[in-house]
C-alpha cells in the first residue's frame, strides 16, 4: 500500500514536471523561434514590451494555457463517460455534443450569411457551438430520466448525432463553395482562436466541472461494477445519471464551443493514464487524466503548429496520428482488459 | 423495544407479506408470505427460469415488487434510504464483471462505500475491515492481483468479501456457485454457512446443488411455475416427490437420506442381478446405470448404503430389515429374479452372519452353471465359495467385461 502510494507520488510528480516543460516548448517554439532561455526570461519577469515579449504574452502563452485547459477537460469528458457506460471505446462525442455544435455552426455559417449577418463574429461562433451541444444534451438529459439502461441512452445519443450530422450534410449540399470552405476548417479544430478573453472564460466555466467531477469520484468507482452493484452500495442512480450527463457534455461542448471537435482525447487520454498508472481507481485517475490530457492536447497543438510551418494542420488529425498507436501499444504490453 | 426480561425467539430479519415480483405487467412469482431469521442460511431452489433471480433482485430492492411489502428489520424496504439499506444489506449478483484495473483489495474495498466519508478515503478501520473480509473468505494471498486476472473461484470469493465489507446483516447471492469447480463450490459454501454462524449474517442465496442445500441450509425455499411451492427446514421439505416434482425429474431421482441425485436407467434390454451390500454396489450401480441395464439387486439390508443408492438409481431392490437374518420368502424371490437376469454380477461385499444367504444365492447360480462376474480377489473369493470360486469369471475391468 505504501510502496504503492510512493509510486503514485512519483508518478504525478513526473508528470507536473513534463507539463511545465510541455509549456514552456510550445511558447518558445514557433514560427518565431524564440530561444528557451530568453522564453523562461520573458515568462518570469512578465516582460511585454519587446516583440519576442508581446508574441508570448499575447498570443502563446493564452493559446498554450487555453490548449492545456481544453485537452484536460476533454479527457475527463471521456473519462466520466467510459466509466458511466463501462465501455472503454466511448469519448465525450458519443451523445451527439459534437454533432450538435457542428449542426449551430453550420447553421451560422452556411445558412447565416443569407439571412443577413454579414461577417461572423468569432465568439459568435463559440456562442453557436455551445448553444448546439446544449441543446443535444438537454434531449438527452430529457430521454436518460425515462429510460433504465444506459446501453439505450449511449443508443439514443449515437442516434441524435446522426441526425444532427443529417442535417448538416444537407446544409453543405446547399451552401456556396467558399463558405464550406472555412466551415470544414472550423470542423477540424484548432486552438489558434484563444486570446486572454476566451482564455479566462474557459477557465471560469470549466473549472468547476472539474473540481464537481473530483468530487464524483467515490460514485465513479461504485459504477465500475455496474449499475446494480453500484444502486446496491447507496449510489443514487438517477441523480448520478444526471450529473454524468451534464458534467461531460459541458466539457464537451465547452471544447467545442472555442476550438471546433477536437477528436481522440476524450477517448484515449483515459486509458493512457489507466494504463501508465494501473489503476482504474478513478481519485487517481481524475487528476491524472487532467494531467495527460493537458500534455497530450498541447503537445499535438505543439506538433500541428510548426510541422509544416507557417501552414497549420487540423488540430484532429495530429491527435488520431499520435494516440491511436500509443494507445495500441498499451493495450497490448498489457494482459489485463480494461 | 424488548425489555431484559422478555425472552425472544430468533430474530425476524426479513419478512415478505403478500409479495408478487416480476417486470411490468408480467408477474413471474406471485403470493409470498415469508419471514428470514437472522443468521439463518436461506436457500432458493427452482429450475432455470422459475423466478428466483427475480425474488433475490426484488429483496434487494433493485426491482420493485408488482404487489406486496417487503420489510427488513420491521421496516418497509422501501422507506430505506439507499445509504440505510446498505449499511444492512449486500449483494453478489450473477454475470460478467469487468471493473478495468482493480486489485482484489481495491474490489473489496468497494463494499466499504456506506461506511466511508464524501470522497471515500478509507480509514485505519475500513482497511482493517477489508483484509479480515479478505481472509475470512481465504483470499488474501490475491488481495494484490487485478480482479480481471483472478480465476473464476477466486473472484466469487473476492465478490463475496465484498459484500461482506459491507458489513450487512443480509447478504444476498444469485447462484454464486454456477461457475465453480466442485473445491470452490465446497468452500464457498463453506464460508456462507460461517457468515451466518460466526457473524449471525442472513445469507439468502440461489443454487442449483440440491445436496449443497441439504447439507447447509436451515431453510430452503422450492420456487416453481410462478409459487413457492414449499418452504421450511430442508430436512422436512426435500424429498423424493418434491425435488422430482420441482425439477420435472423423470430421469433421476434424489435420495434424501444421501443428499444425492441418481440417473434411473430408462427403457433396457438387458437386465442385471447384483449381489450386493456394504457400499460394494453403489459403483456397480452407476455404472449399470450408465451402461443402459435393467437393475435388480439383493439380498440387502435396508440400513445399508447399497440399498438407497440402489432405489435412487430406480433399481428393484430386495431388501431384508435392519440387522435381521434374511427371511425365506426373501431369498426365494432373490433366487427367482437372478435365473430371469441377463448378468449375474458379485459387487464383492462383505460377509457376515446376516447376509450368509447371499453366498448360498451365489452357490446355487454356480451350481446352475450360471456365469457370474466377480470383482474379489482370487484368494478371498476361494475362502467363501472353496472350489466353486474357480468357476467365477474374475473382473479386473467392470466396464468392459459388462459390455461383452
Amino acid at each position: 500500500m505504501i510502496v504503492k502510494t510512493k509510486r503514485y507520488q512519483g508518478l504525478f510528480i513526473l508528470f507536473l514536471v513534463i507539463l511545465f516543460i510541455t509549456l514552456v516548448l510550445n511558447v518558445s517554439i514557433g514560427s518565431v523561434r524564440i530561444p528557451f532561455l530568453e522564453t523562461c526570461r520573458i515568462l518570469a519577469g512578465h516582460l511585454t514590451d519587446s516583440v519576442q515579449g508581446a508574441i508570448i504574452w499575447k498570443i502563446r502563452l493564452p493559446r498554450v494555457l487555453s490548449t492545456l485547459f481544453c485537452g484536460g477537460y476533454l479527457a475527463v469528458g471521456g473519462l466520466l463517460l467510459q466509466v458511466f457506460f463501462r465501455n472503454p471505446i466511448v469519448g465525450p462525442f458519443i451523445l451527439g455534443i459534437s454533432s450538435g455544435a457542428t449542426l449551430m455552426v453550420a447553421l451560422v455559417m452556411l445558412a447565416g450569411l443569407s439571412i443577413g449577418i454579414i461577417g461572423i463574429h468569432p465568439f459568435f461562433l463559440s456562442l453557436a457551438a455551445f448553444s448546439g451541444a446544449l441543446a443535444v444534451m438537454v434531449v438527452i438529459l430529457l430521454v436518460a430520466s425515462r429510460v433504465k439502461n444506459v446501453i439505450t441512452l449511449l443508443i439514443i445519443g449515437l442516434m441524435t448525432g446522426y441526425v444532427c450530422h443529417a442535417v448538416t450534410s444537407i446544409l453543405i449540399a446547399f451552401a456556396e463553395k467558399e463558405k464550406v470552405k472555412g466551415f470544414v476548417l472550423w470542423q477540424m479544430g484548432s486552438f489558434s482562436g484563444f486570446s486572454w478573453q476566451e482564455f479566462y472564460l474557459v477557465v471560469l466555466l470549466g473549472m468547476p466541472l472539474l473540481i464537481g467531477t473530483y468530487l464524483m469520484s467515490k460514485q465513479l468507482n461504485a459504477f465500475l461494477l455496474g449499475e446494480d452493484y453500484a444502486k446496491s452500495m447507496g449510489v443514487n442512480i438517477k441523480v448520478f445519471r444526471f450529473l454524468i450527463v451534464i458534467f461531460s457534455s459541458a466539457l464537451a461542448g465547452l471544447v467545442t464551443a472555442f476550438a471546433g471537435p477536437v477528436a481522440f482525447i476524450g477517448l484515449a487520454v483515459p486509458h493512457m493514464a489507466r494504463l501508465t498508472f494501473g489503476t482504474s481507481d478513478n481519485k487517481l485517475l481524475v487528476p491524472a487524466v487532467i494531467l495527460f490530457g493537458a500534455i497530450v492536447t498541447a503537445l499535438c497543438d505543439l506538433v500541428a503548429r510548426t510541422m509544416f510551418s507557417p501552414v497549420e494542420l487540423p488540430i484532429s488529425a495530429i491527435t488520431s496520428f499520435i494516440g491511436a498507436p500509443i494507445v495500441i501499444g498499451l493495450l497490448l504490453k498489457r494482459r489485463v482488459a480494461i | 423495544m424488548t425489555g431484559p426480561n422478555v425472552v425472544t425467539g430468533p430474530i425476524k430479519v426479513m419478512e415478505t407479506r403478500g409479495l408478487a415480483v416480476g417486470y411490468g405487467t408480467r408477474t413471474v412469482v406471485a403470493d409470498i408470505n415469508q419471514e428470514m431469521l437472522k443468521g439463518q442460511l436461506v436457500c432458493l431452489l427452482g429450475p432455470n427460469g422459475s423466478g428466483k433471480t427475480t425474488i433475490l433482485r426484488s429483496l434487494a430492492r433493485l426491482l420493485a415488487p408488482l404487489q406486496g411489502a417487503i420489510y427488513l428489520d420491521n421496516r418497509l424496504l422501501n422507506d430505506l434510504t439507499s445509504h440505510e439499506l446498505a449499511r444492512s444489506l449486500a449483494v453478489v449478483l450473477t454475470g460478467h464483471m469487468s471493473p478495468g484495473l482493480v486489485t482484489a483489495f481495491d474490489f473489496v474495498a468497494m463494499g466499504r462505500y456506506p461506511h466511508t466519508g464524501f470522497l471515500g478515503r478509507l480509514s485505519e478501520h475500513d482497511i482493517e475491515k477489508i483484509r479480515e473480509s479478505l481472509h475470512l473468505v481465504n483470499a488474501t494471498t490475491i488481495a494484490d492481483r487485478y480482479f480481471n486476472e483472478l480465476s473464476d473461484g477466486e473472484k466469487q470469493k473476492v465478490l463475496v468479501a465484498r459484500a461482506l465489507a459491507q458489513e450487512p446483516e443480509v447478504i444476498i447471492l444469485d447462484e454464486p456457485t454456477v461457475h465453480l469447480d466442485l473445491k470452490h463450490r465446497l468452500e464457498l459454501m463453506a464460508i456462507l454457512s460461517d457468515f451466518c454462524r460466526k457473524k449471525d449474517i442472513t445469507v439468502i442465496i440461489s443454487l442449483h446443488d440440491v445436496d449443497l442445500a441439504l447439507k447447509l441450509a436451515e431453510t430452503v425455499v422450492l420456487v416453481k411455475d410462478g409459487a413457492i411451492m414449499a418452504w421450511g427446514p430442508p430436512d422436512r421439505i426435500l424429498n423424493e416427490e418434491t425435488v422430482a416434482r420441482l425439477y420435472d425429474l423423470d430421469c433421476a431421482r434424489f435420495d434424501r437420506k444421501l443428499g444425492t441425485i441418481e440417473l434411473i436407467s430408462g427403457s433396457h434390454d438387458k437386465t442385471a442381478f447384483v449381489v450386493a451390500g456394504g457400499g460394494t454396489g453403489t459403483p456397480v450401480y452407476r455404472l449399470l446405470a450408465k451402461g443402459g441395464f435393467g437393475i435388480v439387486t439383493g439380498v440387502i439390508h435396508e440400513n445399508d448404503i447399497d440399498f438407497y443408492i440402489s432405489r435412487s438409481v430406480g433399481a428393484t431392490v430386495i431388501g431384508a430389515k435392519p440387522f435381521q437374518d434374511v427371511r425365506d420368502r426373501t431369498r426365494l424371490a432373490a433366487m427367482a429374479a437372478l435365473e430371469k437376469a441377463d448378468l449375474v454380477i458379485d459387487a464383492g461385499f462383505p460377509v457376515g452372519p446376516a447376509n450368509r444367504c447371499n453366498v448360498e444365492l451365489l452357490l446355487n447360480a454356480l451350481g446352475q452353471g450360471r456365469r457370474i462376474l466377480t470383482l474379489r480377489e482370487r484368494e478371498d473369493a476361494v475362502d467363501l465359495f472353496g472350489p466353486a470360486a474357480e468357476k467365477l469369471v474374475y473382473c479386473k475391468d467392470l466396464q468392459k467385461d459388462i459390455t461383452v
